[in-house]
């Protein structure tokens, strides 16, 4: 009889959560996640969605719906790690992004798909959200096309949640401001070191969430130097002041060499202690 | 019974064909050698001959499947195939470690008997130095076990063929044929009770039917991980499992170890009888000539 794995599954997931810890944790970071390190940010979700069908792109073969607790173990074991001073971010895919993802051979409808996921990962959120601390949402595909029904979306995801929400959106986001500003979540999180761009369009409108600035890329290997993440943040600080509550990589770093991740985020670090004397 | 609507490829290997549709050929036994080690050549000479016996009264395919556990071991099973397999009879070779997997290519490619060896197996575990002895010392044919820690779904078997399920760069059917390998088998991994065992079954027909592949797989693992069938008759649940495997489309069993012969061979031989009889008058897919319904009703 064989034995596939000689270590059970669960023991080697929680070795690679535990590697995402160890550096996290060594460069200094002070709000830490999984590190998503199960799949890719789709597959991670509809891999255990009802109505989700794996290929080469996820299939829609069925009715979206809610079967199992998808990250919460995840969370459960990295909370359970890691020193009580550091907080948990929990991150979800969001609906539209998982909607524009998938091949829909079900509905035939993107906004019901979107509706569908929405409503599967509400109760996602609800298991989370005892195990973490801070509720983060990605949904790149809102900087490639805007759904008129994002708000509705999103207020199934976040309403009564008493957790601290982030969005986030990566790539360009100057032709969605400032429909972005009425979403209901709490920080918005954007790619400030790739598109320094934004800092003149978000400079240009009030609203009412908090920023989380990119400060370094997450698309390149170059590993900014701690004078120029320091000079980046002044930058931030000086238009945007105390609107600045987070300062983080510009995306996930899953396409970068580990050591290379790692560098940027130690220099993260050091740019902010830096900055606070 | 059913046929399937994709084509479906046959690969010959030392005059045993596998693949094609249900009813078209025999279903082709695994049967397993040296699982315990290689301390008892002689009872392992004497199952060896029995299983060919019986593939020759059954007219059902027999390979030979070498476990080797031990570098020391090489030199020893090499000198059994070479010694007691008939010359040109094909057999497979199941080596859990990965070390181990580059040396007994190497060997095999050194005593001149890749053209009859199935490499059992490739699978999410291959390693660089694996994937570069592969590619330097193809075997004639390989079987790639569709194991995805995943989702041991059928779904998930298909996943881990097509993009390894991002666990690796590419899908392992891309992988094998990378490596210079054509005539591929999948294995769809059978898995112990508990942990949807009954999806290796599942998994034939969906398989087949995406790549028209041969597929097959070990059911006696999971009749072996049936520990509350110990005060039964195991052998009886052995021979039956084994049957699933055509009656859901399958072409091949690895059946377990050879000591199940006798049982297994019968059972296999009648039931692909039963499945061409079927298949011929509603499909119209003649068995092959060495098919044992026509080799008992010519």
């Amino acid at each position: 009889m064989h034995n596939y794995f000689h270590h059970s599954k669960d023991d080697i997931w929680k070795s690679l959560i535990q590697q995402v810890f160890d550096d996290l944790n060594a460069a200094g970071i002070d709000i830490l996640s999984d590190g998503q390190t199960r799949d890719p940010f789709i597959q991670l979700f509809a891999r255990k969605l009802k109505g989700c069908r794996l290929r080469n792109r996820v299939e829609i073969i069925d009715d979206i719906g809610y079967s199992t607790p998808i990250t919460v173990d995840d969370q459960r074991y990295i909370k359970s790690i890691i020193p009580p001073e550091k907080k948990l971010k929990g991150v979800i895919t969001g609906p539209y992004t998982l909607a524009k993802s998938c091949i829909d051979l079900y509905y035939h409808d993107e906004q019901e798909v979107a509706f569908s996921f929405a409503n599967a990962l509400r109760n996602e959120v609800e298991e989370l959200q005892s195990s973490i601390d801070i509720l983060g949402i990605d949904e790149p595909f809102f900087s490639v096309s805007f759904p008129e029904y994002a708000q509705d979306l999103l207020d199934i995801l976040t309403k009564n949640i008493s957790l601290p929400t982030f969005l986030h959106v990566c790539g360009n986001v100057s032709s969605v401001t400032p429909k972005i500003f009425d979403l209901p979540v709490d920080i918005l999180s954007h790619e400030f070191k790739a598109r320094p761009d934004l800092f003149d369009i978000f400079q240009d409108y009030s609203y009412p969430q908090s920023l989380c600035i990119g400060c370094v890329r997450s698309d390149d290997i170059r590993i900014e130097s701690v004078q120029e993440i320091t000079s980046h943040i002044q930058y931030a600080l000086s238009l945007f002041g105390e609107k600045i509550q987070y300062l983080s990589p510009d995306c996930g770093q899953r396409s970068l060499p580990r050591d290379v991740a790692y560098h940027k985020l130690d220099n993260l670090v050091q740019a902010k202690e830096a900055l606070n004397g | 019974m059913f046929s399937f609507t994709q084509k479906q490829k046959v690969f010959r290997i030392g005059g045993i064909s596998i693949g094609g549709q249900p009813g078209e050929y025999p279903t082709v036994l695994f049967g397993g050698v040296f699982f315990k080690g290689i301390s008892q050549l002689e009872e392992a000479k004497k199952n060896l001959d029995c299983m060919l016996e019986l593939s020759q009264s059954t007219h059902i395919p027999a390979i030979p499947d070498f476990f080797i556990r031990y570098e020391k071991d090489i030199p020893s099973i090499i000198d059994f195939i070479i010694s007691e397999l008939p010359s040109q009879h094909p057999f497979s070779v199941d080596i859990i470690d990965s070390h181990l997997k580059p040396q007994v290519l190497s060997n095999l490619a050194k005593h001149d008997l890749l053209n009859r060896t199935i490499y059992n197996s490739i699978h999410i575990g291959i390693t660089e130095k694996e994937r570069k002895t592969l590619h330097r010392h193809p075997p004639a044919m390989a079987i790639i076990l569709a194991f995805n820690p995943k989702d041991n779904s059928p779904d998930g078997r298909l996943e881990i063929l097509e993009n390894s399920a991002h666990l690796l760069n590419k899908g392992l059917l891309e992988i094998s044929r990378d490596a210079g390998v054509e005539k591929i088998l999948i294995d769809t991994a059978a898995m112990a009770p508990g942990e949807n065992s009954g999806a290796a079954i599942a998994a034939i027909p969906v398989i087949k039917e995406e790549y028209g592949l041969p597929v097959g797989c070990a059911i006696h693992n999971v009749v072996e991980k049936s520990h509350w069938l110990t005060s039964f008759k195991k052998t009886i649940v052995d021979a039956s499992s084994n049957a699933l495997i055509s009656l859901f489309g399958g072409d091949y069993a690895l059946y377990g170890p050879l000591t199940l012969s006798s049982s297994v061979f019968p059972v296999i031989a009648w039931e692909d009888i039963l499945i061409s009889e079927y298949v011929e008058n509603y499909f119209g897919v003649q068995p092959s000539n060495g098919h044992p319904r026509k080799r008992f009703f010519p």
